[in-house]
């Protein structure tokens, strides 16, 4: 019961042109991340070449390459910032159209009156979006690994491989957590374009909002990650950079740059402290739509008595 | 066959502290074509949803098949089928598509095969491959039927299915009921306010006012009770100025 509901979810995403439009513009910006990676590295080469040869003129020592201090999956640091923002809109859109029409359009009344469970409908429901995401990322990461090469003009070591997969492993629980606000949106109104813009309000929030205040309204800080707020003087923002551990948006974009190392190395205790208010964030969203899924009155469709 | 296809006995329903069903008994021997006749808002609906167990009523049982609605949820929907009015499945899936999905859910052992032989039998062959979204309401509800009696039900509840339907496809439907409750032996439970159709159709008939069940008896047997009145539209009227 559980995958036919998972199976015709899958189904029913690959059909629909605002998810496929939103998955073909994350696949094109995550090329982007490789081909701006490749375009600064050959441009640092390039400057590098000629402070060499004049250096060399001047017979003074040559500087190491600044490629061979920097981790090589350093060229892909603008997914930190893709996934947030392309990324989270496909997993909330996701999360939309996976109940919008059993609630709307009333096809839940038909699943309903069959054997299926509440708690099997949502696993069901969870289960293809975590699906449909995983393959969504695998493509994302293909399309990186081949960046990769053709930026560094070598394959990625194992160890290289392993952090671009841990990437794609937080990444994946990053917007599993969109899915289900996008879900939740869903059950908590009854009309499908309130629905989509609550979602969306709350992707604003977690996004933009959120990693601003906890800066001190630092503006470069709801994209780029940066590892220590901005000093403030306003007490309010002083006070407000405490709740930098609730900016999930800023624990994933941190967390991300710590993988893909184009942060100051840290512990991976840290990685571990930044990913867990994610996890945790997404098993309460969870359960919370088993809760409501298990409330919703599916006897109300289009039309009623 | 011991037990009857459908049983209330004293069902209650409130929404929002308003009370919709007043304590309703009514019994629905198997094979019967049963009309459930009643003003917007009598409480048809409700009735129906109680008895899919798409909501659970607040006093009284209701029983399906000789199964309680409410501890044996599953049992029920295993021996029924449900269509309800304005059906909408998947529109961006093909009818085949919609159909299998409703299959796998009902545990039908072949799916592809089960959604076959309904088109086939439903006579709507043609209309497997093609996305629902772009149906018009008399396909929808052909596919709707399909999607209803897939798994072979014993018990088929139709809320108001000639609801923006043309003649053609009034009858139409009117022919695929008959057809199921006679070579496939099922009971069909029937929402409508379109009483030629009951006439043609039901062979008994329940009329509910206010959430009150105040008549219920054979289609023959009304007639025969009610000489003077010209058409069940007439019986319908009389039934309706009872007080409730």
């Amino acid at each position: 019961m559980i995958t036919a509901i998972a199976y015709q979810q899958l189904e029913s995403l690959r059909r629909q042109k605002l998810f496929v439009g939103l998955l073909a513009v994350l696949m094109v910006m995550t090329a982007l991340a490789g081909l701006i990676g490749w375009s600064s590295h050959q441009t640092i080469l390039r400057v590098y070449n000629e402070a060499l040869q004049l250096l060399k003129a001047e017979g003074k020592p040559a500087p190491p390459n600044p490629f061979s201090l920097k981790p090589t999956l350093s060229l892909l640091s603008n997914m930190a910032i893709y996934i947030p923002l392309i990324g989270a809109l496909l997993a909330l859109v996701l999360g939309h159209l996976s109940l919008v029409d059993d609630q709307a359009e009333g096809v839940g009344r038909l699943i309903f009156s069959r054997r299926v469970s509440r708690s099997s409908y949502v696993l069901g429901k969870m289960l293809g979006a975590g699906t449909t995401l995983g393959f969504v990322l695998i493509a994302s990461l293909a399309v990186s690994a081949v960046s990769l090469v053709i930026a560094n003009g070598k394959v990625p070591t194992t160890s290289d491989f392993g952090a671009l997969m841990l990437f794609y492993a937080v990444s994946w629980l990053y917007l599993m957590l969109y899915a289900l606000i996008g879900m939740v949106s869903v059950l908590m109104n009854h009309r499908r374009a309130i629905a989509l813009l609550t979602a969306l309000g709350v992707w604003l929030v977690l996004t933009f909002a959120l990693p601003q205040i906890t800066s001190g309204l630092r503006p470069t800080e709801s994209l780029n990650p940066v590892s220590s707020p901005a000093s403030t003087s306003q007490a309010f923002f002083k006070l407000t950079a405490h709740g930098r551990a609730i900016s999930i948006s800023e624990q994933y974009k941190q967390a991300s740059s710590q993988i893909l190392g184009t942060t100051p190395s840290e512990p991976w205790t840290s990685l571990a402290g930044r990913v867990a208010p994610i996890a945790l964030l997404v098993l309460a969203l969870g359960l919370l739509t088993l809760r409501l899924v298990s409330q919703h009155d599916y006897s109300r469709g289009t039309s009623n008595e | 066959m011991g037990s009857p296809a459908i049983q209330l006995k004293g069902v209650r329903h409130t929404y929002d502290e308003v009370e919709v069903l007043h304590g309703i008994n009514l019994t629905i021997e198997h094979g019967e074509v049963f009309g459930f006749l009643g003003h917007n808002g009598a409480g048809k609906t409700t009735a129906i949803n109680i008895l899919t167990t798409l909501i659970k009523p607040t006093a009284g049982t209701a029983e399906v098949c000789g199964h309680d609605v409410m501890s044996e949820r599953g049992e029920v929907t295993r021996c029924i089928g449900y269509l309800p009015s304005d059906v909408r499945l998947y529109g961006h899936m093909t009818a085949a598509e919609n159909l299998e999905f409703f299959a796998k859910l009902s545990g039908v052992s072949n799916p592809r095969k089960a959604v076959a032989e309904t088109l086939d039998y439903l006579e709507c062959a043609e209309l497997a491959d093609l996305r629902m979204g772009s149906f018009s309401t008399g396909m929808r509800q052909r596919i709707g039927i399909a999607q209803a009696v897939l798994h072979r039900p014993k018990v088929l509840f139709l809320d108001e299915p000639t609801a923006g339907l043309d003649p053609l496809g009034v009858r139409h439907l009117r022919e695929t009921i008959l057809r199921l409750n006679r070579d496939l032996g099922m009971t069909v439970f029937m929402n409508t306010h379109l009483l030629s159709e009951v006439a043609k159709v039901c062979t008994t008939i329940g009329v509910l006012n206010h959430g009150n069940l105040v008549y219920k008896d054979s289609i023959a047997e009304t007639t025969r009770r009610f000489p003077n009145e010209a058409s069940l539209e007439d019986v319908y009227a009389l039934m309706q100025s009872i007080p409730s």
